[in-house]
Order: C-alpha cells, then structure tokens, then sequence
C-alpha cells in the first residue's frame, strides 16, 4: 500500500529540496490573533486568502510582528490575493486598503450554510486545477482559539474535505486529518514541532488503530471518547507512523522558539 | 505535579491547602484526576446536585482540549462545565430531554451542538435560529456551529451524546 507522506517544512525558514513532499501552499487568514510565524507561512504559499475578519488580523497585527519596519511598508507588502466570506467583519477601511492594492474580494454573504473557511478552502479548490490538487496543501492560520463552535467548524472542514491536503495552524499546535486505511508517515522536524501530539477518533470510535514512533504506541488499539483518546502522547524520533481503519485528527505542538521573520 | 512552582506549593501549604501528588499515575489527565477526587469526596446522597465548573479549560494545545472534553464523556453522569473567556462547554447525554435556559445578561447567543465520538442518526431542537428536527449530524457532513440561541430557553433531544457550546458575554465584570 502506497505510504502518504506528512511534514511541517512549511515551518522551516526555506524549504529545502529533499523535503518530501513537494508541495504547492495555500494560506488561509481566519480572524484570530495571527500565529507569530504567519509571514513564514506567507512566504511559503502561492496563494494568500483572507477568511472576512481575517483581513482584519493582517492589516492590524503584520506590522507588530515587524517592529522596526514601517506599518505602510509592511502592509504593502503583505497584501492577500482574495478576501472571501460572508463579510460581516472585515472591516470597511481594511477592505477599501485592499482593493486599491489589487486584492480580489468575494462577497459569498448569499451562503449561510457554510462557514468562511469552507468558502475559501472551496475557492482555492476550484482554482486549483485537477493536475496540481494533488500537491496542494492548505494552511489556515488562526484556526483554534476562541470560540470552541468555530474550531469544530473548522475542524469540520478537514473531515469535509477528505482529499485535500488541510492544516489547521494555531501559535501552539498543528492539526491534520489523517484518512482511515491509509499508511500515513509523519516526518517530525523537531527543531520546528513536537514533541507533545496526539491521535484523536474525530466523528466515530475507531476499532483499531496502530502507530510506531510515539511514547505510547497504539497496538490494534481501540479509540473512542468515553474511552482512550491519545492524547498528551510523545514523538520520540523523526517518524511517526499510523494506520487506522477510521479517520484520525493528528495533532502536534508547535515549538515556542520560532522566529516570526523568515 | 510537574508544572505548580515550588514556592507556589509552599505557599499554599502555610495556608492549609492539602497536596495531593498523582504522579505515578500516568493513563489519566490532570483533569481526570480532579474530577475522581471530587466525586469521591461527595456522598452520594449530594452527587445529583453537585456541578464541577472547570477554568481554562480551552485554548493553547490542542491535544489537552481533546484530554479534557473526553473526561466530559467519561464521566457522563456529572455535570461538569468547560469554561473558557470566550465560551463554556457541556455535555447533552443522550435520549434525555435537555433544557437550556439560556441567561442572555451572560451568555449568548451563538452557540452549537456538536455529535462528539460518533454521528448522531437523530436530534430536535427548540429555540434556536437553526433549529434541529429529526435531522442527522456528523463530522464530514453537518455539525450545528455558528448557531443562534433565539430565546430564553433552548430544548434538546439527541439518539446521541452531544456537547453543547455557548458564547460567554465580553461585558462581564471580573468581580463578584
């Protein structure tokens, strides 16, 4: 069975060429506090959307995270490609800055059943074409914090989006889904993630997971809530390997020593 | 006890706070291991009144989140509240009739019901902007977030174990 490889090198100030995979990047703003590390995953992707009120967080909080560069300067240069939601946050000065700038913006206020992550992550599908979705992956920056609705609506979209390579980015963890029956291997670049993680049996019980590399290693193991859920595991190496017969969030800290700048 | 400070633990032993050390036991969170000692401490004639509330419950790594929104689900039947600056969290245990009686000076009014450890075939609700009606969710399908608490009181029936969330309101002052 073929294996499927995950990495945080987007993490990384560069990422070097014998990093598997590789990878095109997509970064989603949502309206949180921006992680410290964000212009580092901006450098990284291709394409930059903001989530409505995600706008908000890049025009206020990117010059903060360069303090002896001028506000102007920085917002400039940090300008998104799409702004999409249903805009009931962003706010009016911020859109206005942005357009004369360039940055497309997508009304979507029509669709209330879905929620401005979904919008986006839908957007950059569509945009993305057929040959390519296979190395795409999406970063959402500020996904966790706040609301605990609005994390497991984004935790939603990752089980709603099965296929496509999503990961939820906050400044203390990462979260991935990762696909039952699968044999996924975890490449842990300790100097970015780790070591604290866990396995979690998102939507049903999981019969039978099992992993090496871990502190606690799953054997054939039983999951569910009201029972075992890995959490507070340890990744003692560079790999990580799991395989299970029901979809799994992984989740791994991310180390506090990260310069913002890349 | 590998996080409280030293000096931190002194302090608070001059003062008469009891000590307890769990370190050996290493299968439960930290969490777990209050809760068990509060249910053993309750009698229990008392347990049916008693209501655990748990600060800081949310926010920071995600893995602990997951920790402690499972001792919810491990021990169904005590009430025990999450609580964040943002929002609290508890759970629905299933083929009961919920009430929620929404305090809209404190909380409100988004909220949501989420099919925590398996899909939920069936719930109904009352009161809300989106109220449920026989409908089924799930993770990968819907999970009701981004929900509207309309009135006073909030009505719920699930096949299935649910959590509830609600907003805390931002304009709450700090002292009693």
């Amino acid at each position: 069975m073929e294996v499927v490889h995950h990495s945080s090198a987007f993490l990384l100030p560069s990422v070097a060429p014998d990093h598997r995979p590789s990878l095109n990047y997509a970064l989603i703003v949502l309206n949180q506090r921006l992680p410290r590390f964000t212009p580092l995953l901006w450098q990284h992707a291709q394409l930059r959307l903001c989530a409505d009120g995600g706008a908000n967080r890049v025009f206020d909080e990117m010059p903060g995270l360069f303090p002896h560069e001028d506000a102007v300067a920085v917002r400039n240069r940090y300008k998104p490609d799409v702004i999409k939601g249903d805009m009931d946050s962003v706010r009016t000065d911020v859109v206005d800055f942005y357009i004369k700038l360039g940055t497309k913006v997508v009304d979507a206020s029509h669709d209330q059943d879905t929620t401005d992550l979904h919008k986006c992550v839908s957007f950059i599908c569509d945009f993305t074409p057929d040959l390519e979705k296979s190395k795409l992956c999406i970063l959402v920056a500020g996904a966790l914090g706040g609301r605990f609705d609005h994390e497991v609506g984004n935790i939603n979209v990752l089980c709603r989006f099965k296929d496509t390579r999503i990961i939820l980015i906050s400044d203390d963890c990462l979260i991935h889904l990762l696909p039952k029956a699968q044999n996924h291997e975890i490449h842990v670049l300790s100097s970015v993630v780790g070591p604290h993680c866990g396995l979690i049996p998102i939507g049903m019980p999981s019969r039978s997971t099992t992993t090496t590399g871990l502190q606690w290693d799953l054997s054939d193991t039983e999951m569910k809530f009201g029972g075992l859920v890995s959490t507070s595991n340890i990744a003692k190496g560079e790999t990580v390997t799991v395989h299970s017969d029901s979809d799994l969030l992984w989740t791994i800290s991310i180390k506090k020593s990260q310069d913002s700048s890349p | 006890m590998d996080s409280v400070r030293t000096d931190v633990v002194d302090f608070y032993i001059k003062l008469g706070t009891k000590v307890v050390d769990a370190s050996h036991d290493q299968d439960t969170t930290d969490l777990h291991k209050c809760v068990s000692f509060i249910c053993d401490f309750t009698p229990d004639l008392e347990k049916s009144k008693l209501c655990i509330l748990v600060a800081g419950a949310l926010g920071g790594r995600f893995d602990h989140e997951v920790g402690n929104i499972n001792v919810l689900c491990r021990f169904k039947d005590t009430r025990i509240i999450l609580i964040s600056d943002d929002c609290l969290i508890h759970l629905l245990p299933k083929a009961q009739n919920h009430e929620i009686h929404v305090l809209s000076s404190v909380v409100g009014p988004h909220c949501g019901l989420i099919p925590i450890g398996m899909p939920s075939r069936s719930t109904t609700t009352t009161g809300l902007q989106w109220d449920l009606s026989d409908t089924e969710m799930k993770f990968g399908g819907l999970v009701s977030t981004s929900n509207i608490a309309k009135g006073e009181t909030v009505t719920v029936h699930s096949d299935s174990d649910l959590l509830w969330t609600i907003s805390i309101k931002k304009s709450q002052d700090s002292s009693p």
